[in-house]
């Protein structure tokens, strides 16, 4: 297999009006493999969203490089999508307005924006709320038009900051299965920020464990759970092992992080 | 009780009607009793003393003639200012150095009471329209600008980013997310650029003009004709109250999700 993604000593300091700096990420190195699905768990204030937002394009790192296919990334491109953090849909966009938004900005035919977006509506399960406008959506909803925003622009890589971490447990679980069954279906490579250590054992190939400020990579675990895989597996004593051991490699972090009131 | 509250809380076109109709009938009743007691008719003259004059300034046509001087004037200059407004919010909103060195001129502008000024502006450029229109565009410029940079500048962060990465360009990001984010704001200051377009307008008038609202309230005055004042003033407060009835219902239409 080939890295499809190639993260290549990837720093970022921020500096800040008042001359005080933050050292984010240090020398990050990452490789991910085409069509693999790996997650990022860490502290809070670790550096997670800044390096998605450096693999996007949308930062430049204070040094080192980022490369998808063998090409350095220096602004957003058609190959990689994000699906945010922060709510970030238009709020006077209807659903398939906002899902059809990337295909609208690159200059697609109307006909055509409207068949791919209505087409990733049905994928997502949004069927029936096409002419909704985000704030008559529940959360989940919400994060659903997010992901299929994302989906929509075909992206080569998908980068993924937390996207449940607004909902309830009950919808994040399943909306995991339905994450599971897309990329199943697409072949996507993933990449996905998330704190909820299960979460990241359940659908990922490898989780790459952060270390708190300045964020660098602790360890990477492998998860060779067998696939496909359902919410049973969750109970599986191999499951809570994988879980628990992440754990205790990022609990020490995790606590100094909160001592330092990160 | 609890019924009447229920219903005029509500936000349909017949409560925001009987809200208005309750209020106006209230302010009605005051005034005629108050009139019962003032019994001096150059300081108060009931109600329907002051809709028999209006309906004479009807009849005369002179109505006709005050409104059109008005209405002509303050539609016109209003609609520049709106033009002049945005166009300047935007620039200030755009630029760093704009909005650093033209924001302190343009707040020193705005705290001066430009209306005291309106003599001198009939001197410079006489009696009639081109005074009036530079005193209204002068007062209702700066609700304008100020909402128009302030919307620009508010659009929410990660809209913008969620529009680069998908590789928006500049002019993409502002048609597709900060005017859209905007425009509401913007319709906020318009409103308010008319109710002080109607104060320019009609000071305008009081100072130099032969024709208008403020014109007919001035002559009327001089004669101590209480009840044509008082009539004039009503119709003015009816182009205000319907401008903004009318803009709030813009801002509602246009960021519906402000509501939840
Ligand atoms: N634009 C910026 N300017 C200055 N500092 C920043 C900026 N963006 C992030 N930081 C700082 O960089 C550090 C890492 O932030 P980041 O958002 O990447 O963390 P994170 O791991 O995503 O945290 P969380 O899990 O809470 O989302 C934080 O200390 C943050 O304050
Ligand atoms: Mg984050």
């Amino acid at each position: 297999m080939t890295a499809l993604l190639k993260i290549d000593n990837v720093s970022q300091t921020f500096v800040r009006n008042d001359k005080s700096s933050v050292e984010a990420l240090r020398s990050i190195d990452l490789s991910i493999n085409e069509g693999e699905f790996v997650s990022i768990v860490g502290a809070s204030g670790s550096g997670k969203s800044t390096l998605l937002r450096i693999i996007d394009g949308l930062l430049a790192p204070s040094s080192g490089s980022v490369f998808v296919d063998g090409t350095k990334v220096d602004r957003p491109g058609p190959d990689r999508a994000m699906v945010f953090q922060q709510d970030s849909l238009l709020p006077w966009k209807t659903v398939i307005e906002n899902v059809g938004y990337g295909l609208t900005l690159a200059g697609r035919p109307k006909a055509e924006v409207q068949a791919i977006a209505q087409r990733f509506i049905d994928m997502t399960g949004l069927r029936g709320f096409e002419s909704h406008y985000p704030h008559q959506l529940s959360g989940g909803m919400r994060q659903r038009v997010n992901v299929a925003r994302a989906l929509a622009v075909d992206p080569k890589i998908l980068l993924l900051d937390e996207p449940f971490a607004a909902l309830d447990a009950q919808t994040r679980e399943i909306m995991q299965t339905e994450l599971l069954s897309i990329w199943q279906k697409s072949r996507k490579t993933v990449l996905l920020i998330t704190h909820q250590i299960d979460e990241a054992v359940f659908l990922s190939d490898r989780v790459i464990v952060f270390s708190a400020r300045p964020g660098c990579v602790k360890t990477e675990v492998a998860i060779d759970l067998p696939r496909p895989r359902d919410l049973d597996l969750k109970r599986h004593p191999a499951f809570i092992e994988q879980v628990d051991h992440i754990w205790k490699l990022i609990e020490a972090e995790v606590r100094a992080g909160v001592k330092q009131g990160a | 009780m609890r019924k009447v509250y229920d219903f005029l809380e509500q936000d349909t076109r017949a409560a925001a009607v009987t809200r208005i109709l309750v209020s106006t009938g209230f302010v009605l009743i005051l005034w005629q009793l108050l009139a019962m007691f003032v019994t001096n008719r150059l300081l108060l003259v009931p109600p329907a003393e002051v809709a028999s004059a209006l309906w004479k300034e009807f009849q005369q046509g002179s109505m006709a003639e005050n409104a059109w001087a008005t209405v002509t004037a303050v539609v016109t200059s209003f609609l520049v200012s709106i033009a002049i407004g945005i166009g300047i919010g935007l620039a200030l909103a755009s630029s760093r150095f704009l909005s650093l060195t033209g924001g302190p001129v343009l707040s020193a502008l705005n705290s001066v009471p430009i209306i005291a000024l309106a003599p001198l502006f009939i001197a410079w450029l006489g009696l009639g329209f081109a005074s009036k229109f530079v005193l209204v565009l002068l007062v209702a410029v700066f609700p304008v600008v100020v909402t128009t940079e302030a919307g620009l500048r508010a659009t929410d962060k990660p809209l913008i980013e969620a529009a680069r990465s998908f590789n928006a360009t500049p002019l993409q990001i502002f048609s597709t997310v900060t005017f859209p984010y905007a425009l509401p704001f913007i319709v906020s200051g318009i409103r308010v650029a008319w109710a002080r377009a109607l104060v320019g307008i009609v000071v305008a008038e009081f100072f130099g003009s032969f024709a208008g609202f403020g014109f007919a309230i001035m002559s009327a005055s001089q004669t101590f004709d209480t009840a044509r004042v008082l009539g004039y003033v009503i119709v003015l407060g009816a182009m205000g109250l319907i401008g903004s009835v009318l803009f709030a219902a813009l801002e509602r239409y246009l960021a519906p999700w402000r509501l939840e």
